[in-house]
């Protein structure tokens, strides 16, 4: 029944956690273990507590007591451990996997999307395994035991559990959706609340230029108001919800000792199995009537982590959806012999490109107007994404995963925007390649650059090459290309939005490395870079 | 910390919660005492008939307690929680007043990359301060303190001690080594963590350079290396909350067993009887909830102590009050001296330090020492800040929107401006072919509009502004020539009575100033 609750996506988390799952299972089944050893736990106590009625402690029953509650709470935190290792061991598995699939594609998805992906959201499918997991075998299990034991001692006191009992699964099917919708919206509201954030301190700026930083506290305060009225009109459905399965616990348990008091008095003759209910048995019953609904508020406070481990593992399943790869591993190999670059019959999203021919050394401007498919053309050239149809030749070999990787360690790459990696300057530009890096700096017009820098080539570069113009990024991108001792350039747009200074800087260092011996393809709009190429290679004229 | 919670505590409600709180432990514990005490009496006097024994009133009593017990929980659940709510939405805006007054120059570093991120998940992760650390340690004090007047007044202080004591120190104990110990631990493991995810988009956005170079495998590798250090950290990690979990459990049971042997004791000396034995053994045995929330204290402290020792220092700054006081002309740059109506043009090469100084005539840089800006004759450092933002505008060369509808952006500029004030100035932009008009809705960033559109929105909001000083950053970059041209004769005769300067790399944008800096 559970399995229906949860929606559509249920389960999803379930197979994604399916080589740890045998783990997980012995985990439950410890967690479970430790629960039933509260029925002779509470059986000891009920007979110490009985003997206190005559005056003495026995001391057999007080040992007892003490094992089983040591015991219990030892197994307690074994199945924690064992299901939490299972948890942390299925998340790095899910994330390598993801990691893997997803940086070989030809289409990639927005960067800052897929960390929140590998990251938070691959996170979710922990409390998932390690609480939700065990909660729910416990809930199908212990509820049960408890019943029987109650029952056995007494048939109106598990009556009484019966009562309180049945509405159970309904309202755990209420809560389930409650609770469900509530989480849901309420990491929207948080969501949205963030993002709010977010947007305006990216603006903030601007809004200071404007003047207008006092409108916009109190824009945020009346977004903020808005957003927990609403927070709040949802999370009452479900509480109230859970209020209702705390109501019949609280009341179950309220019942059970007014009956149980009510026997011992004589007030009630019916409900046990002929002898009249004994002090023990009734503190017993008194006793286990609370384990009875525990599973359950347990399951309830874990139940969001089960939807949105379905969310979560329903988004990395669908992530690693089988898709077009790019050619190769993109790995370290030595590179290709240069090489004729032959393209025939190309095809790719929708553009058919046209046969092309280019000895080894000879350069090419490829032009058109924006979206003709340039920057396809270069993507296509070192394999990143393949044709739908139509084949590249290098010396008569077709590009394919074979040979990507040489072929792409013969290239010079010089993409338009460039994403510096989270590391140092120097590590940027090597990508690992050994050797001096001075004759490419110069020949990239970079190295007055470096010596501005405080910090050098030591200086660590975030996201987008923190504190570079445009300009100082295309010719530390000019460097990295001129380091890889490159048998072939493929620039894309080298000088778009750069001064005349800085393209005439970037078009020579280009055009050198060209003189010494490089291929060279470069994507343009700038007629005079066409004119010193002299090769024009032209896309979407019709 | 301190800080902190002074902001998140404005919001009000958390004293009620807290009491509410407490109510909910005390009820909990007073059902399953009196009923344990119910029940031995019963017990007692069906052994010794003929004793007169008021069955009704604790019967009430028991069910009285679970439906006050039902009750203060939905309460203090919804009560918590819209005092988190509000705690939370506080915090937001505080942090938003006081990133408003950083440097220029941190807050263009802020505005890109992680640090944003970062401020986001900080304020996030603080949710966690009031709603697992101060109500449930609040309320556990009070229950405690509750529940230790209770049992000394009918057991004697000896049990009243033991129960609590048996708790509390065990609790103290284990909840003081663990918060230390996982303090330090759980920001190595959210350092770890923030490395894998650097990496991981450093991979996607960086991918085709990687693969160019070779190093797919290399950058994989690094991020599943420090992806391997947070799982071994979250995993000490999780063995520490264990290790509180087990010492409060075990402690749970001694105080148990010990109320049994006090109880014992008590009954021999007369003290007391058996039922009121039986009902501190109970209650020895539901106190354990107060005390349970230390396990997920200690689990989230490290993030939040993290998350507020970043956050405090942002809560300095105040949102600084709007002053309709207007700055005077002429402006004077150097040797040039900018009328009411004039024009200057900024030129050259890129990386020259035309941005820099088009931020320092706007006073958001200082300007170097032998440099000379002055507005009326007085240094444009010596204007306060308030008095600048009202006269003058600069729109810099990366301009961003702010998410909501084409209105309340331009509104930001001129709250009291009117939709046809509004619209006549999208169609000097030409921006009246906008689908929704004023109210198309941007997403975050201004999402929707295209990089022109964009710059045309932010050159429209400034005019809007009518200000007296008008500075534009490349105005016209990402525009073709026809509509550059369109744009600079829009800005140049709207700003006609203003002091109007740009930086551009545009002739047909220099040919309408009169006044030029040529910077090498």
């Amino acid at each position: 029944m559970t399995e229906t609750l949860a929606g559509a996506d249920s389960g999803a988390a379930k197979r994604a956690l399916a080589p740890e799952w045998p783990l997980l299972r012995r985990a439950a089944l410890i967690s479970t273990l430790s629960g039933l050893l509260w029925l002779p736990l509470a059986g000891s106590a009920a007979l110490a507590l009985a003997g206190l009625l005559e005056g003495r402690l026995p001391a057999l029953a007080l040992a007892s007591f003490l094992l089983f509650g040591a015991l219990r709470a030892v197994l307690a935190m074994l199945a924690e451990a064992v299901a939490q290792r299972a948890a942390l061991a299925a998340t790095s598995r899910l994330r390598g996997g993801v990691l893997a699939q997803v940086a070989r594609r030809a289409a990639l998805p927005r960067a800052g999307g897929f960390a929140s992906l590998v990251g938070e959201q691959a996170a979710l499918i922990r409390p998932y395994a390690a609480r939700y997991v065990l909660a729910q075998m416990r809930v199908t299990v212990l509820p049960v035991a408890v019943f029987l034991c109650a029952f056995s001692t007494s048939w109106a006191a598990g009556l009484i559990l019966l009562i309180a009992g049945p509405a159970i699964p309904v309202f755990m099917a209420l809560i389930g959706h409650a609770a469900g919708r509530a989480s849901r919206e309420q990491l929207q509201d948080m969501g949205s609340l963030s993002a709010l954030l977010a947007d305006r301190i990216g603006a903030l700026p601007d809004i200071r230029l404007l003047g207008a930083s006092a409108a916009l506290g109190r824009d945020f305060a009346r977004a903020a108001e808005g957003l927990r009225r609403a927070s709040m009109r949802v999370l009452g459905i479900a509480f109230l919800s859970s209020t209702v399965l705390e109501f019949f616990a609280a009341l179950g348990i309220a019942m059970m000792a007014v009956f149980c008091g009510f026997s011992l008095l004589g007030e009630i003759g019916f409900g046990t199995w002929g002898a009249p209910l004994s002090p023990a048995q009734a503190l017993f019953l008194l006793l286990i009537a609370p384990e009875f609904f525990q599973p359950l508020r347990d399951l309830a406070a874990a139940w969001h982590d089960r939807a949105s481990a379905d969310a979560a593992a329903l988004a990395l399943d669908q992530a690693t959806a089988p898709q077009a790869r790019m050619a190769g591993q993109g790995a370290r190999a030595p590179a290709l012999p240069h090489s004729v670059l032959v393209l025939q019959g190309v095809v790719s999203r929708g553009v058919s490109f046209p046969d092309l021919d280019l000895p080894a050394g000879a350069a090419l401007a490829v032009t058109g107007p924006s979206g003709a498919g340039k920057s396809t053309l270069l993507r296509l050239i070192a394999g990143l994404e393949q044709a739908d149809a139509g084949v590249i030749l290098l010396d008569g070999m077709p590009l394919g995963d074979g040979n990507a990787d040489a072929w792409r360690a013969a290239l010079g790459w010089m993409p338009q925007g460039v994403h510096f990696v989270d590391d140092t300057l120097e590590a940027n530009l090597r990508m690992g390649r050994p050797g001096d890096l001075t004759p490419a700096l110069s020949g990239a017009a970079a190295a007055h650059l470096i010596a501005a820098l405080p910090e050098g080539l030591a200086t660590r570069l975030g996201e987008r090459g923190a504190g570079l113009s445009g300009g100082e990024g295309r010719r530390l991108t000019l460097a990295r290309a001129l380091h890889a001792a490159p048998r072939l350039i493929v620039a894309d747009e080298p000088t778009a939005d750069l001064d005349a200074a800085t393209a005439a800087e970037v078009t020579r260092g280009l055009l050198a490395a060209h003189r010494a011996g490089a291929g060279l393809i470069v994507a343009t709009h700038d007629p005079a870079l066409v004119a010193t190429i002299g090769r024009e290679y032209r896309l979407g004229a019709g | 910390m301190r800080r902190v919670w002074q902001v998140m505590a404005a919001g009000g409600g958390m004293g009620r919660a807290a009491a509410l709180a407490a109510l909910v432990l005390l009820a909990g514990s007073g059902l399953l005492a009196l009923s344990g005490w119910f029940i031995t009496a019963s017990a007692i006097a069906g052994m010794t008939a003929g004793v007169m024994f008021d069955v009704f009133r604790p019967a009430a009593s028991v069910r009285g307690l679970a439906l006050i017990r039902t009750g203060a929980r939905y309460a203090e659940r919804m009560l918590g929680h819209d005092a988190t709510l509000r705690a939370v939405a506080g915090l937001r805006g505080a942090v938003l007043a006081g990133l408003a007054g950083l440097p220029w120059d941190a807050m263009q570093r802020l505005r890109r990359g992680p640090a944003l991120a970062r401020v986001v998940a900080d304020t996030d992760a603080l949710d966690g301060l009031p709603l697992r650390i101060v109500l449930p340690a609040l309320a556990a004090l009070l229950a405690f303190a509750g529940a230790f007047a209770l049992i000394a007044w009918l057991a004697g202080w000896q049990m009243a001690v033991w129960i609590c004591g048996a708790h509390l120190g065990p609790a103290l104990a284990a909840g003081g080594w663990g918060l230390r110990h996982a303090s330090g631990l759980a920001r190595q493991a959210l350092r770890a963590e923030r490395d894998f995810r650097s990496h991981a988009l450093d991979l996607i956005a960086a991918r085709d350079d990687l693969a160019v170079h070779g190093r797919l495998p290399a950058q994989i590798a690094r991020a599943m290396a420090a992806e391997a250090e947070a799982a071994r950290l979250t995993a000490r990690l999780e063995t520490t909350e264990r290790a509180v979990a087990l010492t409060q459990e075990l402690a749970r049971i001694i105080a148990m067993a010990g109320a049994l042997g006090l109880g014992a004791t008590g009954i021999r000396l007369g003290m007391f009887g058996p039922a009121i034995a039986a009902m501190c053994f109970f209650a020895a045995m539901a106190l354990a909830e107060a005390t349970a929330p230390l396990r997920r204290a200690v689990a989230d402290w490290g993030r939040i102590r993290d998350a507020a020792d970043r956050v405090a220092p942002m809560l300095e700054q105040a949102m600084p009050p709007p002053v309709p006081a207007v700055p005077a002309l002429p402006l004077r740059v150097a040797d040039l001296l900018v009328p009411a109506g004039g024009v200057l043009a900024i030129s050259g090469p890129s990386g020259a330090g035309k941005s820099t100084l088009l931020s320092q005539i706007a006073g958001l840089i200082p300007p170097a020492p032998e440099q000379k800006i002055t507005l009326a004759g007085r240094p444009i450092s010596d204007w306060p800040e308030p008095e600048l933002r009202a006269g003058l505008v600069l729109v810099p060369q990366r301009v961003a929107l702010i998410a909501g509808s084409l209105r309340e952006n331009l509104a930001l500029a001129r709250p009291e401006a009117s939709d046809d004030d509004m619209r006549e100035i999208l169609a000097a932009m030409r921006l009246d072919h906008l689908r929704g008009g004023l109210d198309l809705r941007l997403g975050d960033g201004g999402l929707g509009l295209s990089g022109g559109e964009m710059r045309r929105v932010a050159l429209a909001r400034a005019l809007l502004r009518k200000p007296r000083i008008l500075l534009l950053d490349e105005p016209t970059e990402g525009l073709d020539e026809a509509m550059a041209c369109h744009v600079m004769g829009q800005i140049t005769r709207r700003s006609d009575g203003a002091a109007l300067v740009f930086a551009s790399h545009r002739a047909s944008d220099l040919m309408r100033a009169v006044l030029h800096i040529r910077l090498d």
